[in-house]
């Protein structure tokens, strides 16, 4: 039992990872709360529902396609929505206010194409075998899921510290202004993370579609789970919020073991709370 | 006729609350998510008393106002620690906690069931049974929701709101208590809230968690921010505005899902682009 939960955790964990890494690039570069951010995981979903299902393509085509998709359309509503509001220094409030408005706007759209329907990834690409490791059970799209996220991890780490590019994301972290002085083109700079940002956060919501399916309501979950996941890690800071996720996973599997699966949502939050209150900088504080 | 005045009540029910949330969001300029919950917390006290303890309607609405009131202080305690984006992300996590409480507390709530049974307000042997008469009480509680909050804004408190808006720390190194009275003006909005609640459970008699979600809270920040911020008559010109513009759609025969959807589609428009556009809202006085 132990394991498996443990293992559950591992499982979760990682999605929430990739959600609060592709959030926490996000949130780096913009500054405020992007509440249409899990809407964009959700979008990649469907999009490859999409190449899949209707249009006929192979998965890995479909999701290599889907993700650059998604990245796209991230920058898009960058590029409609918030832009225009940053440069009239709308207050971060506002921006958040306009991500609600985008949030609804991209989950009523999702509805009426592909309905409120429970929607799966799954059948056309066969991930069913199963492993067990120590009495705990895992698919093997759970074991892609672990690897997915710790790869991206690590891939970010090493063009934050050894590229040019990576340079330039720190300094712009640091302060934009400055960054801006000294000769650093900001808006196309933010534009490449939002990039990444949501190509990252399309790769969650395709692994939850192979999981457990996809609805249009679910990006409301898994951006939780990544706001939650970034503040107990500690904003501004990658490896916050891996360890963030899978804490939060953790204290979500052991604490649906006590009570029942329905509260899973109200744990995530309690614990935001809580580290709201009593540690607002995370666990890694910077 | 039926049909307007079926508007009209929904229309006084909701004013109700985006006037409440106006005191919060427009004039206190905190940006609160967790109104959608003080929205349901009013209409399950209702919907639980009268079907569990049979209570009479304005006894339910007295217990129901201490409730919220109660549970709005502990809330607002808590909310008033934090600021702009963190205080919007803190509340948003209260709705989500109460929404679950909402959903999962069966014992209490029936969870997704939802309540059936809520009976019309009953005063004196006279029951609200005919819609007109229902009109006349939620018209009759949306003024005095207007006139309370236009006395309360005019008072020192209410110009305290104003500039805990344009600058908390000046006014706190002024020695005022900034927690308390942000906490106070919580508890104001989220008790009319409620009360809006509870007019809306006794009016469509059935109410289940879904009424309640996180996207509801959406809707009413829509509605504030439309009709504008820190503008009473702001908030009523929104939700007329808000509440008729997704019934023309039902004028075009679309099936209720799309209808939904399209509705939707509409609010987030609308807000989008007032923001964009007209960042103070049609009547509001205040930017965002």
């Amino acid at each position: 039992m132990f394991a498996q939960i443990l293992t559950n955790s591992l499982i979760a964990g990682s999605v929430y990872a990739i959600m609060a890494i592709s959030f926490s690039l996000v949130y780096s570069s913009t500054k405020f709360f992007n509440m249409a951010h899990g809407m964009i995981a959700v979008v990649g979903g469907y999009l490859v529902l999409t190449l899949t299902k209707l249009l006929g393509l192979g998965a890995i085509p479909s999701i290599i396609l889907g993700i650059i998709s998604t990245g796209l359309c991230g920058v898009i509503i960058h590029f409609i929505v918030f832009e225009p509001l940053k440069k009239r220094q709308s207050s971060s409030t506002t921006l958040l206010v306009a991500s609600l408005g985008v949030m609804i706007i991209i989950q009523a759209i999702i509805s009426i194409l592909f309905t409120s329907q429970f929607k799966t990834l799954g059948a056309n690409y066969n991930l069913g075998n199963i492993y067990t490791i120590a009495s705990a059970t895992f698919t093997e799209i759970n074991l892609v899921t672990i690897i997915s996220a710790l790869s991206i991890f690590a891939f970010l780490i090493i063009i934050f510290k050894y590229t040019r590019f990576g340079k330039i994301v720190r300094a712009l972290n640091d302060s934009e202004e400055v960054a801006t002085i000294v000769g650093i083109d900001t808006k196309k700079t933010i534009r490449y993370l939002i990039f990444i940002g949501s190509a990252i956060a399309g790769v969650a919501g395709i692994l939850t579609g192979y999981d457990t399916g996809l609805e249009p309501t679910m990006g409301m979950r898994l951006l939780l789970k990544g706001i939650v996941a970034t503040i107990i890690g500690g904003t501004n800071s990658l490896g916050g919020a891996l360890i963030g996720a899978y804490f939060l996973a953790s204290v979500e599997n052991f604490g649906i073991w006590k009570l029942s699966g329905e509260w899973k949502d109200a744990i995530a939050l309690g614990l935001l709370i809580i580290f709201l209150v009593f540690r607002p900088r995370g666990i890694i504080r910077k | 006729m039926e049909y307007l005045i079926h508007i009209a009540i929904i229309i006084s029910i909701y004013s109700i609350l985006s006037l409440g949330l106006n005191l919060i969001l427009g004039y206190t300029g905190q940006l609160s998510l967790t109104h959608a919950a003080f929205f349901g917390i009013g209409a399950y006290a209702i919907a639980i008393g009268e079907t569990k303890f049979h209570l009479n309607f304005f006894l339910a609405l007295l217990i129901g106002i201490v409730v919220a009131g109660l549970l709005a202080i502990i809330i607002g305690i808590f909310l008033g620690r934090f600021r702009r984006d963190i205080y919007a992300l803190a509340s948003l996590g209260t709705n989500v906690i109460l929404f679950s409480i909402f959903l999962n507390w069966t014992n209490l709530t029936r969870g997704p069931l939802g309540i059936p049974g809520i009976r019309r307000p009953e005063i004196f042997g006279f029951i609200f049974q005919s819609n007109f008469s229902f009109l006349l009480l939620c018209a009759f509680f949306s003024y005095l929701t207007y006139t309370i909050l236009h006395r309360l804004l005019k008072t020192p408190f209410g110009l305290t709101l104003k500039a805990i808006r344009e600058d908390e720390d000046v006014l706190s190194s002024f020695g005022y208590k900034v927690k308390t009275i942000k906490t106070t003006a919580f508890v104001i909005s989220a008790i009319f809230t409620a009360i809006a609640g509870r007019l809306l459970a006794s009016y469509i008699t059935f109410i289940d968690p879904s009424t309640f979600d996180f996207n509801e809270s959406i809707y009413f920040l829509s509605v504030v921010i439309i009709g504008g911020l820190a503008d009473l008559r702001g908030s009523i010109l929104g939700t007329i505005i808000l509440v008729i513009l997704p019934e023309a759609l039902r004028f075009l025969g679309l099936p209720s899902d799309l209808a939904a959807n399209l509705r939707q589609i509409l609010y987030g428009l609308a807000l989008i682009m007032m923001i964009l556009f007209r960042p103070q809202g049609f009547l509001g006085k205040y930017k965002m």
